[in-house]
C-alpha cells in the first residue's frame, strides 16, 4: 500500500470515529425530543395539548369551533410569506366562523426569525399581535433572507404601528417573551412539525398546499355538516 | 513528450475525466430536468424545511442559481460533456497539444472556483443544500485536481515543485478537502440537525 492511500484511509478512519462519537454522544445526551411523539406524520389526530394553548394566539374565534385551523409559521420563511395572503382570505371570510390559531416556528437558518417572532409577541403584549403579525409579513422582502441583524427595522415598524416603545423595547429583550416563543416552537417540535408553514386542520396536518381555494373547501365541507 | 513511465495520476487522468465528467454531466442534466419542470409548475408554494437537505427546487429558484443570466446547469451540460470527451480521447490514445492542455486547464480552474463561489452561496446565503449541487462541487474539485497535477508532472505548469510533492498524496488532499467542506456543512447546519 502506498502512503498516499495509507494517509487517505487514516484521515477516513479517524474522521468516521469523530462522526460515529458524535452521533452516539447525540443519540445518549440528547434530550431525545428528536424520538419523541407523532414523527409519523401521516392523518393522525395532534395531542389537543400541543395545538392550542391558553396563551396561543387568535386570529379568529367561532363559538361553535366546528373549524380549527392551527398553523405553525415563520415570519422569515417565504413559504409562509406566500401563504399569508391565502390565509387573510380565509381570516376575512370566515371571521367569527372558524378558530384560526397561530403559533410560533422560527427556523435556525432564518437569521431574524427568533427575532421577528419576539417583536410578534412584545407587540402581542399591548394587546396588537394581529397588527404585528399582517406588518411582519407585508414587509417581508424588506427584512427577510437578511445575513445582519433587522432590529433597527423592526423598532421602526412598532414605533409607526403606534406602539408604547418603552414597554415594547422591554418586552422584546425580556427572557419571558423569548421563553414564550421557544414553547411555540417546542410544542410544533412535538407534533413534529418540520418545517413551515405547518397547518392544522382540526387536529390533522393539512394534506394539501394551504392554499385559499384548499382551505376553502375543507371548511366549507365541514360547516355545512 | 515525456519518455519515462508516467506516474499513477497521469495514468488515472483519462478515468478521472470520464467518471467525474459522466457524473457531473448526469448531475447537471438532472438540474436542468428539474429546472424545466419547476418553470413548467409556477403556481408552486415554497416551503421551509427543518432540514437542509432539501430538494433542489428551492435553490433553484434563487438567483444565484442562475449566475449568468440563465441557470448554471446548462454550463454543467456543455463543460461535463467535454470532460468525458477528452478523457475518452486520451483512453483511445490521444495525443494533444500544449496548448489544448492549457485550454483545459483553464476551464477545469474556472469550474472549481465557480463552484467554491457556489459552496458558499448555498453555505451562508442560500442557507441550503441540493444534493445533484453537491455532486457537481465534488466532481468539478476532482477533476481539477487531477488535470492541474498532471499539468505539472507534463511540466506544462511554471513553479510546479509544490504541486509535484502534492501530487505523491494526491487522495490526501482530496480527502482533506472533503473533510473540510463536510466540516463546514455540519457546522452550518448544527442546529438544524439537532433539534
Amino acid at each position: 500500500m502506498t502512503t498516499n492511500l495509507k494517509i487517505s484511509l487514516g484521515i477516513g478512519a479517524v474522521v468516521a470515529l469523530i462522526l460515529a462519537l458524535i452521533v452516539a454522544a447525540v443519540v445518549m445526551f440528547g434530550d431525545g425530543r428528536a424520538q419523541t411523539p407523532a414523527t409519523d406524520s401521516t392523518a393522525r389526530t395532534a395531542p389537543a395539548q400541543f395545538l392550542v394553548r391558553e396563551d396561543s394566539h387568535r386570529l379568529s374565534t367561532a363559538a361553535d369551533g366546528k373549524v380549527t385551523l392551527v398553523e405553525f409559521l415563520d415570519f422569515e420563511c417565504e413559504g409562509c410569506g406566500a401563504v399569508f395572503p391565502h390565509m387573510e382570505r380565509i381570516r376575512a371570510e370566515y371571521a367569527g366562523r372558524i378558530n384560526l390559531v397561530v403559533r410560533y416556528f422560527p427556523m435556525p437558518g432564518h437569521r431574524n426569525a427568533d427575532l421577528a417572532a419576539r417583536v410578534a409577541e412584545a407587540a402581542a403584549r399591548q394587546g396588537e399581535f394581529e397588527v404585528m403579525y399582517t406588518r411582519l409579513f407585508e414587509t417581508q422582502t424588506q427584512w427577510g433572507e437578511a445575513s445582519e441583524s433587522k432590529e433597527a427595522f423592526f423598532l421602526d415598524l412598532a414605533e409607526r404601528a403606534g406602539l408604547d416603545m418603552a414597554a415594547f423595547k422591554r418586552d422584546l429583550d425580556a427572557p419571558a417573551t423569548a421563553e414564550r416563543v421557544r414553547k411555540d416552537q417546542g410544542d410544533g417540535l412535538a407534533l413534529g412539525v418540520q418545517g413551515t408553514p405547518t397547518v392544522f386542520f382540526n387536529g390533522s396536518p393539512l394534506d394539501v398546499e394551504p392554499s385559499y381555494d384548499n382551505l376553502k373547501a375543507k371548511i366549507d365541507a365541514v360547516l355545512r355538516s | 513528450m515525456t519518455t519515462a513511465p508516467a506516474s499513477i495520476v497521469t495514468r488515472s487522468l483519462p478515468y478521472v475525466l470520464v467518471t467525474g465528467g459522466g457524473l457531473g454531466l448526469l448531475a447537471a442534466f438532472l438540474l436542468t430536468v428539474e429546472r424545466l419542470r419547476l418553470a413548467a409548475d409556477a403556481g408552486y408554494l415554497p416551503t421551509c424545511n427543518l432540514n437542509p437537505i432539501i430538494s433542489c427546487g428551492s435553490v433553484m429558484k434563487t438567483e444565484q442559481a442562475s449566475l449568468f443570466g440563465f441557470p448554471n446547469p446548462l454550463i454543467g451540460l456543455a463543460a461535463f460533456a467535454v470532460l468525458v470527451t477528452v478523457g475518452a480521447a486520451l483512453l483511445a490514445g490521444a495525443r494533444f497539444h500544449a496548448w489544448f492542455w492549457y485550454g483545459l486547464q483553464a476551464g477545469v480552474v474556472a469550474g472549481a472556483v465557480f463552484v467554491h463561489w457556489l459552496i458558499f452561496q448555498s453555505l451562508y446565503r442560500i442557507g441550503a443544500l441540493c444534493p445533484y449541487c453537491m455532486l457537481v462541487w465534488v466532481a468539478t474539485v476532482v477533476v481539477c485536481w487531477y488535470v492541474t497535477l498532471a499539468n505539472a508532472e507534463a511540466g506544462r505548469l511554471p513553479r510546479s515543485g509544490v504541486l509535484l510533492r502534492l501530487a505523491r498524496y494526491h487522495t490526501v488532499v482530496l480527502v482533506l478537502w472533503t473533510v473540510a467542506v463536510g466540516g463546514l456543512i455540519l457546522q452550518r447546519f448544527w442546529s438544524y440537525w439537532i433539534m
